[in-house]
């Protein structure tokens, strides 16, 4: 029997504080597609897509709908496509992400990942041809995703690649001029990418997966606060190893969410079941903030000094409550900040509260990087792969997963607002500071060598 | 052995259980499963007992009542025929249906209509009506487990029918949920 406290905190949880799964994201590997004639690969890419997530819609809406909580977003992660169309031209590999679109339109998913290159430590034909096409690709499709990874703590940062990534990343935004530099909030450059991430734009299928898999992201943070809130309202003495106790327990109860209906979606569509990723991820929507968490742990908000331990606490606190709800935990886990997403976070920056340098700070004690920062248009190819650079260089030498998903804004200055739509939101453009004339040292390529904890054999 | 169940009724005080089995056990009797609830001031409980085949219900219902009207309490002793849980009942899934909203008469009467006429059982309910128009205040928990050959959409969308009817927000969930959430 269920006491009624158990009950009514559950539903005030799915009611009033946006606790929900948010993405259900299917892997399909698409190894097996590959082929020299470019025809034949889009049919097998199509038909595969197609006959594995047929019903993976349907089936997440029904499991959604037994249990009262939403599965927001139904999503697909293919296998690395400079690795599945390797032997296609960079012309025909934006036809390879018209596919996707086409059979990702089809089965009714929202994005589609995996467009998609590992370079940390050279660059393949069929990787240069794919970043090459990512500008096209995802300015000619709505759903397709492509991130890119160009550091590893095992390899090293691949200089090449992110002087070639700054270069794409400008020009996809000229290409998308009309929607604010729209193609770049769909691609990001990693450090360390991991091979089950749910959460776009990041999600791929990695290398060494099986032929399908279910890969769940749950969310929560407006649950979070709420618990923080209550608490401190009933004790206003509780002490940070209180606060992160009680984070703990919330993130627990989060992430069991996301592994029963996980769990029960693979289940149905007998694939098997992957991974949980207990990452608290925002949505442009008053109460489903990370940035909000802050505030209610005393600080004026996000970006003022304190953040950095206050999200640091938050992040260890949320990996440990999750780690104890699920066995299988993997992708990014930690908590996303999002700038243009995450309403709270976007005021911030509109305030001034927090810039560039403070966001790269943080990203050291948080799951992802520079995540949908909106910049100036006239940020420079060069400068644009020196913050990739310093970005990855986090990454590298923390033995973590960083990313950046960079917006030169075509045509707009520091201060004014971009639009994105939907749940990629709208963000104040912050100023790059530092950022006039050539940058030599990014210029001079190359690989940074991996760092020495690398040999750890 | 003969199984009896019974059921004891009253003002809630120290001391029910113990004069209740004191007397059980001094006809022999074991006790198999007890369960009993408080609801404002009154006590309900119900025991279930094996005896052996010497013991006449009828004089250990005497006895019960003898020691337990003096503590203005009724008791019901039955005897309990040896069968399973009926085949009637049909395999069935657990839901948690919860509603809340203003206080009025024939809420329970409204939303449990329903479960009944498609065969919803109802293994237990909470309500709770402290009245007055706060939502929160005026609440109704049912566990209930639904036949799985039962279409649950038209189940579904009949109860919220009903419930919109009744002005209150309803909630039906599978009980596996609340248990993923709350329990390790």
């Amino acid at each position: 029997m269920l006491t009624d406290r158990e009950i009514l905190s559950t539903l005030e949880m799915l009611k009033s504080e946006n606790l929900d799964v948010r993405t259900v994201t299917l892997g399909i590997n698409l190894l097996d597609c590959a082929s020299h004639d470019a025809e034949k690969l889009k049919y097998k890419i199509h038909t595969r897509i197609a006959h594995f997530a047929e019903k993976l819609v349907f089936v997440c809406e029904q499991i959604g709908q037994k249990y009262g909580i939403p599965v927001v977003n139904k999503r697909i992660a293919v296998s690395p496509i400079a690795v599945v169309g390797a032997a296609m031209s960079s012309s025909q590999l934006v036809d390879v992400a018209k596919t996707l679109d086409a059979v990702a339109e089809e089965v009714n998913v929202d994005f589609i990942g995996g467009f998609s290159a590992l370079v940390e430590k050279g660059i393949a034909r069929g990787d240069r041809a794919l970043i090459e096409a990512i500008p096209h690709a995802l300015t000619a499709t709505n759903r397709v995703c492509a991130s890119v990874n160009v550091a590893s703590t095992r390899a090293g940062i691949n200089m090449d690649a992110v002087l070639f990534m700054g270069k794409a990343i400008k020009q996809a935004a000229e290409l998308t001029s009309d929607k604010d530099g729209l193609a770049c909030a769909k691609l990001c450059v990693f450090a360390n990418i991991p091979q089950d991430i749910p959460f776009m734009a990041g999600a791929y299928l990695g290398i060494g997966e099986a032929d399908a898999v279910i890969n769940v992201g749950v969310s929560g943070p407006g649950v979070v606060k709420k618990a923080i809130d209550r608490a401190r309202q009933s004790d206003s003495k509780l002490d940070l190893g209180q606060i992160s106790e009680l984070i703990k327990k919330t993130a627990y109860k989060v992430t069991r969410v996301g592994e029963l209906i996980g769990r029960e979606v693979a289940e149905r569509l007998k694939i098997r079941f992957g991974v949980v990723d207990l990452s608290l991820a925002p949505t442009p929507h008053v109460g489903d903030s990370v940035g909000e968490i802050f505030q209610s742990l005393g600080l004026v908000s996000i970006g003022v000094p304190g953040t950095t331990a206050a999200l640091a606490l938050l992040n260890d606190a949320v990996k440990k409550g999750g780690a104890f709800a699920s066995s299988r935990v993997g992708g990014l886990s930690g908590a996303f900040i999002p700038v243009s997403e995450d309403l709270n976070i976007s005021k911030s920056a509109r305030e001034g509260f927090i810039g560039l340098d403070k966001l790269e700070a943080i990203t050291s004690v948080c799951s992802v990087g520079l995540d949908m920062v909106a910049i100036p248009g006239d940020t420079s190819e060069d400068t644009i792969a020196a913050i990739i650079a310093d970005e990855m260089a986090i990454g590298v030498i923390n033995h973590k997963t960083t990313a950046t998903r960079l917006i030169p804004v075509p045509g707009k200055k520091a201060g004014e607002e971009a639009f994105f739509g939907g749940l990629l939101g709208q963000a104040t453009i912050i100023p790059v500071n530092n950022a006039k004339g050539a940058n030599h040292f990014i210029r001079h390529g190359g690989l940074i060598p991996a760092p020495i904890h690398s040999l750890m054999n | 052995m003969n199984k009896a169940i019974l059921s004891v009724l009253g003002k809630d005080q120290p001391g029910i259980v113990a004069a209740v089995t004191g007397v059980l056990f001094a006809q022999d009797c074991n006790v198999e499963n007890v369960s009993q609830t408080i609801l404002q001031t009154e006590f309900a409980g119900i025991f279930v007992f094996s005896f052996s085949d010497d013991l006449s219900l009828e004089i250990l219902e005497n006895e019960l009542t003898a020691k337990l009207q003096p503590l203005d309490l009724s008791v019901h002793v039955k005897l309990l025929h040896h069968q399973k849980r009926p085949s009637t009942f049909p395999e069935s899934e657990p839901f948690v249906i919860t509603t809340k909203g203003p206080d009025r008469k024939g809420l329970v009467a409204g939303i449990t209509e329903v479960m009944a006429r498609h065969g919803v059982n109802i293994t237990n309910l909470q309500a709770v009506f402290k009245g007055g128009d706060e939502p929160g205040n005026n609440i109704m928990i049912y566990e209930v487990d639904v036949p799985v050959d039962l279409d649950q959409k038209i189940l579904e969308n009949e109860l919220r029918q009903r419930a919109k009817e009744l002005l209150l927000e309803i909630s039906i969930q599978h009980r596996n949920i609340f248990e993923a959430i709350n329990r390790i």
